[in-house]
């Protein structure tokens, strides 16, 4: 077997959103009751209780209320890895406040009277001066505060990932300022800078040019033995993983949206040396329990850090 | 056409106009060289992002750069003026428009005659024709694979609006349902059904704001078809668009994660996009996107039309226009 000998399993939080990549009928089937925070904090129990080692969520109403009954001892807290901004909800924001204009104006109200003053004042100044940098920070101060002041003792934060949407359009407007003050701003909290993307090669290609430092970094990408979402080749992804040894990979959507069965996908994910983790999304008591116990047995999971 | 880069600019800095200036900046035959929006704050915005000499209020003065291709994402009702602006200014350009072509048929039509003196291609943006699972159905179709088609069932749901109590006022500034979100579901069957002519119309909506519309349609061949358009569904995380297609031999379903088929000599058979090679060069968004630019561009460089063009496109424009027309007479 060729892998590193710590290995993150986390558990990933689409369900909870509602989201399915193979069928979005299939969550229409499955209900309601999965995007009950109560219903989805006791997958994510069932999950560690089986070998889950972490939590990767996108911050929202939701997964902040999962962080909020999250119980755990004080000497073992759950890792936690976020995703910001939650696209899809600021998305749907933005439609309801008149396009992206009307949502900049809403977010720097609920930043102003958040009442956490220093983040304010960050915002502030960004707005003032439509410093994209400035306003990069506030909103990266006000996510981790939220992410904290939830998860309290239960939970430790291990990096704060830029989502996807942001991260593959920076990438493609060629905006490099972005990605290296995130990296420095997000290390001055003491946590991993991360970067979500379904471009990795496109991703490993430009933080080449841009000299950014692959050792300091986490990218969750995915990784599946059909290639589904792996851009613009699962060929190219694997050549770019192999180049970046230092670098620390989770990769998602290893059952390919629920099209793989996890004894595929784990088979799959041994070939590759250089992944550090992986993320799953679980739908229910069984699928957490069955999903995590194999993950565990077959990485030989032990507890990250 | 020459080895050196297409210059594009995009019109309007919104969700569209974003995706696709930062899908263009990945394709190698093309320069983005301009963004323009009339919002004072975004502007602002987009100098520190892709540069204060990129970045222009004035529609007039982006058409001034030397242009080759131009990208129309702002709002549906003022794309008239704006594609007429860049024709009066360039005649070689080529235009993208972002779906409707315009909010009145009659505007479309003139947009079609205006594009036939135009030596640059041009096309509109119904992204959905570029999802691997509608483009399967087509193949279907195209190998005769349900016989001749009877009937078909269409639908587009979104949860957009879900809960809403008042409607705000982006609803109208979108178009309506129909043409935000019905557009695709009514071009999709364009393509795949022929065309047809509106029969009958139900709607359900606010006073003046459509949510839900219900309606028929039927062709001079007896193919008939109905269609089911709402934004205020539950449980649409995304916006979902699908026909159920009847034939002769068989009947195929589709919608954006799967294909289905069942003929009478077997079945059922099953695709699911996972099967359908859905990787693209850049994905942002859904790999439509990419599809949709990366196919302009080759229709800019090879000389040919785009299939989708302004003409192809008035006609989901026409239907629109009739059945607001039935559902205000009813």
């Amino acid at each position: 077997m060729n892998v590193k000998a710590e290995k993150l399993l986390l558990v990933g939080d689409n369900p909870f959103h509602g989201i399915s990549h193979l069928s979005q009928e299939r969550v229409r089937e499955r209900g309601n009751s999965i995007t009950s925070a109560a219903y989805a904090a006791s997958l994510v129990a069932t999950s560690v209780k089986n070998g889950a080692n972490g939590f990767m969520f996108s911050v929202s109403d939701t997964t902040l209320s999962i962080l909020c009954t999250l119980k755990r001892p004080k000497s073992n807290p759950l890792n936690l890895y976020a995703l910001v901004p939650y696209a899809y909800e600021y998305v749907r924001l933005a439609t309801h406040a008149g396009g992206i204009s009307g949502l900049a104006k809403q977010f720097a109200r609920q930043v102003a009277f958040s009442g956490k003053f220093k983040v304010a004042a960050l915002g502030l100044k960004g707005i003032l001066k439509t410093d994209l940098r400035e306003l990069m920070k506030a909103y990266i101060a006000y996510e981790i505060s939220r992410i904290k002041s939830s998860a309290k003792k239960n939970g430790i934060l291990r990096s704060v990932l830029l989502h996807e949407i942001i991260t593959d359009m920076a990438l493609a407007l060629d905006i490099d300022w972005l990605f290296k003050s995130y990296v420095d701003f997000v290390s001055e909290f003491g946590i991993n800078p991360g970067f979500e993307t379904r471009n990795f090669s496109y991703l490993v290609k430009k933080f080449r040019e841009w000299d950014i430092d692959f050792g300091k970094i986490l990218i969750a990408t995915p990784f599946n033995k059909i290639g589904f979402q792996m851009n613009p080749s699962k060929a190219e992804c694997e050549k770019a993983l192999a180049e970046i040894s230092e670098c620390n990979v989770i990769a998602m959507s290893i059952l390919a949206a629920g099209y793989l069965k996890v004894s595929e996908a784990v088979e799959y994910i041994d070939c590759l040396s250089n992944i550090t983790g992986v993320v799953v999304g679980v739908s229910n008591e069984k699928h957490a329990s069955e999903t995590f116990s194999f993950l565990r047995n077959r990485f030989s999971g032990r507890s990250y850090l | 056409m020459s080895k050196e880069k297409m210059k594009a600019a995009v019109i309007g800095a919104g969700k569209m106009g974003l995706v696709h200036s930062s899908i263009l900046s990945t394709l190698a035959d093309v320069e983005l060289v301009g963004l323009c929006d009339k919002s004072a704050l975004i502007r602002r915005f987009l100098a520190g992002i892709v540069g204060k000499n990129r970045v222009f209020a004035d529609v007039e003065r982006l058409l001034d750069l030397d242009v080759d291709i131009i990208y129309v994402t702002t709002p549906i009702p003022s794309h008239y003026s704006v594609v007429k602006e860049a024709y009066s200014r360039r005649k070689s350009v080529s235009i993208f428009a972002e779906k409707t072509l315009t909010a009145d048929y009659d505007d479309s039509l003139e947009l079609c005659r205006l594009a036939q003196g135009s030596r640059g291609v041009n096309m509109v943006g119904y992204m959905k024709r570029f999802a691997v699972t509608f483009q399967k159905a087509r193949e279907l179709l195209s190998q005769d694979a349900v016989g001749e088609i009877s009937s078909f069932e269409a639908h587009a749901y979104s949860s957009d609006f879900f809960g809403v109590k008042e409607a705000s006022k982006m609803p109208s500034k979108r178009g309506g349902v129909l043409s935000d979100l019905g557009s695709h579901v009514i071009d999709l069957a364009l393509w795949l059904c022929g065309d047809f002519e509106v029969q009958s119309t139900a709607q359900i909506g606010t006073t003046d704001i459509q949510n839900t519309v219900n309606f028929r349609v039927r062709n001079d061949d007896q193919i008939e078809g109905t269609f089911d358009v709402s934004w205020c569904q539950k449980g649409y995380h995304m916006p979902e668009f699908g026909l159920t297609i009847q034939g002769s031999k068989g009947k195929i379903k589709v919608d954006d994660d799967t294909v289905k088929l069942e003929t009478i000599s077997g079945g059922p058979f099953n695709w699911h996009k996972h099967d359908l090679k859905d990787n693209v060069g850049f994905l942002l968004g859904a790999p439509e996107y990419y599809r949709e630019d990366d196919y302009f561009v080759k229709s800019i460089l090879r000389g040919d039309g785009a299939e989708i063009d302004f003409s192809n496109a008035s006609k989901v424009d026409k239907i629109i226009e009739k059945v607001t027309e039935r559902a205000s007479a009813n």
